[in-house]
């Protein structure tokens, strides 16, 4: 498990290959038998994984930040379908891999074409299910870096996922990791507003605690870099009491249309 | 107006006490600025700890008058020693809440900190002004009722904040960190009003 559970590689466990790196599985399972074997060995892999005994709504299964998911249909009952319709389109880049009982080939078929990326049938063995897990990550992973091969281009920005660093005229702007994470999730998004409880969910993969001014902080932090390397231009505008907005503006442009300032935001404003 | 006479006693006593009340102020005030400006105002924490270790030699200097042979002592030693103690907590909280920060790598602060931090700085204010006139021997009355009234802010705001990390969803480890930090700035807030407690049965025993 990760974070307050996270399971560290026993002394003298296999290292963690290769391909499995930083994959973040969630086990939705009530079968206690399964779920020890499978994540004993898991443990012993190094994998950070979560094992949940009950399904848990799609928002926070993106909190978790995960890779992939492995789900046994039988313990959602009759809701099973919806629930794998809505973890696919939420998250689009989730591997699920279903791992159920014995089913009908249309109950596969359904379940293949609503989004899962693989069918196991139990009982199966622990390692079948790992390399299978492996294999979507794989597929994922190659999918996103084709997808994601190009730069970024904001403003003067040029922000490159494959070195998790923004740059402006070759200049690198030593964006730590989280600053790079906010910097590439509001680009994601250029000129819509997100909610900073939802920038905190999305970079730091938990829920905000009422108050919390780590984003506030992180954009603070990301201004002065953006602001240092790129003076000419104003990137991040706040919206008082909702959040951030990314949106490059000349400043020369916007000087001579309106002066306008934007002061950051000091205080939380909504409520709990 | 005098509430007290006092005679032939050791005013040096009263002059210290102020100058405890004055550091706990001060202590106060640069954690409340280190929070509103954090994290690039952390080095404020070497200040605070400065003023953890002037807080100690002050106590330590009226102990040691205290207990002098033939030492005339203005009102009741134990008071005074407990007097003594209770400021001397409000300085140590500020800085274990300023150290904390630092140890624990809080990246960011959370408002109901630099609330009860606010709420702090006002309460030593008036602990400040309570042991200014003590010393002049006026009335404390005032400065003692804004104590408990702020003691009352900061305790409803840190049982709020406290409550507020035990929502679902949130990183167990800033669940860790904050409720330790909430407490220990409520702590000190406590030991404002003990302050006042202590005053205030210094001021009884004296009509």
């Amino acid at each position: 498990m990760w974070d307050d559970s996270v399971a560290t590689r026993p002394e003298g466990a296999p290292a963690v290959a290769p391909q499995s790196a930083g994959v973040r599985l969630a086990i939705v399972d009530s079968d206690s038998g399964f779920v020890r074997v499978l994540t004993k060995r898991l443990e012993a892999m190094g994998w950070q994984f979560r094992t949940l005994a009950a399904p848990v709504p799609p928002d926070e299964l993106v909190a978790m930040r995960l890779n992939a998911i492995v789900v046994d249909l039988a313990l959602l009952g009759p809701r099973s379908w919806e629930f794998l319709e809505r973890v696919c389109d939420a998250i689009p880049g989730l591997g699920v891999i279903v791992c159920t009982e014995r089913s009908s080939v249309a109950q596969r078929v359904r379940g293949l074409r609503l989004g899962a990326d693989d069918w196991i049938t139990k009982p199966c063995h622990p390692e079948e299910v790992i390399a299978r897990v492996e294999a979507v990550a794989r597929r994922r992973r190659r999918a996103a870096a084709r997808t994601d091969a190009g730069p970024l281009v904001v403003g003067e920005v040029e922000i490159r996922p494959d070195q998790y660093q923004a740059f402006v005229g070759g200049q690198t702007l030593d964006l730590t990791r989280r600053e790079f994470e906010l910097l590439q999730l509001l680009a994601e998004a250029p000129g819509q507003v997100l909610q900073r409880e939802e920038v905190y969910q999305r970079v730091w993969g938990y829920a905000m605690a009422h108050g919390d001014r780590s984003v506030d902080v992180f954009v603070r932090k990301l201004r002065q870099k953006l602001e240092a390397a790129s003076p000419g231009w104003r990137y991040i505008h706040t919206h008082f009491g909702i959040g951030y907005r990314l949106d490059p503006e000349s400043k020369l442009a916007a000087d001579t249309e309106e002066p306008q300032q934007e002061p950051e935001e000091s205080r939380v404003t909504s409520g709990p | 107006m005098r509430l007290f006479g006092r005679g032939a006693t050791d005013d040096r006593v009263l002059v210290l006490l102020e100058e405890s009340g004055a550091n706990a102020h001060r202590a106060s005030a640069m954690l409340r600025d280190m929070l509103a400006g954090f994290p690039e105002r952390s080095e404020l924490a070497r200040d605070i700890l400065l003023c953890e270790q002037e807080g100690d030699r002050i106590a330590h200097d009226i102990i040691h008058r205290l207990n002098e042979p033939g030492s005339r002592p203005p009102y009741d030693a134990r008071d005074l020693h407990a007097l003594v103690s209770a400021l001397d907590d409000i300085v140590d909280y500020t800085e274990q809440t300023a150290d904390w920060l630092g140890l624990y790598g809080v990246e960011a602060p959370m408002a109901q900190a630099e609330e009860l931090s606010d709420v702090l700085t006002r309460a030593t204010v008036a602990v400040e002004a309570a042991l200014a006139d003590l010393h002049a021997g006026d009335d404390l009355s005032v400065h003692l009722v804004e104590i408990h009234q702020l003691e009352n802010d900061g305790d409803r705001l840190s049982r709020d904040a406290i409550a507020s990390l035990f929502k679902n969803g949130i990183d167990p480890m800033v669940v860790i960190r904050w409720k330790d930090i909430f407490e220990s700035l409520e702590q000190a807030i406590d030991s404002c009003e003990t302050v006042a407690h202590l005053l205030e049965g210094i001021a009884l025993k004296k009509r």
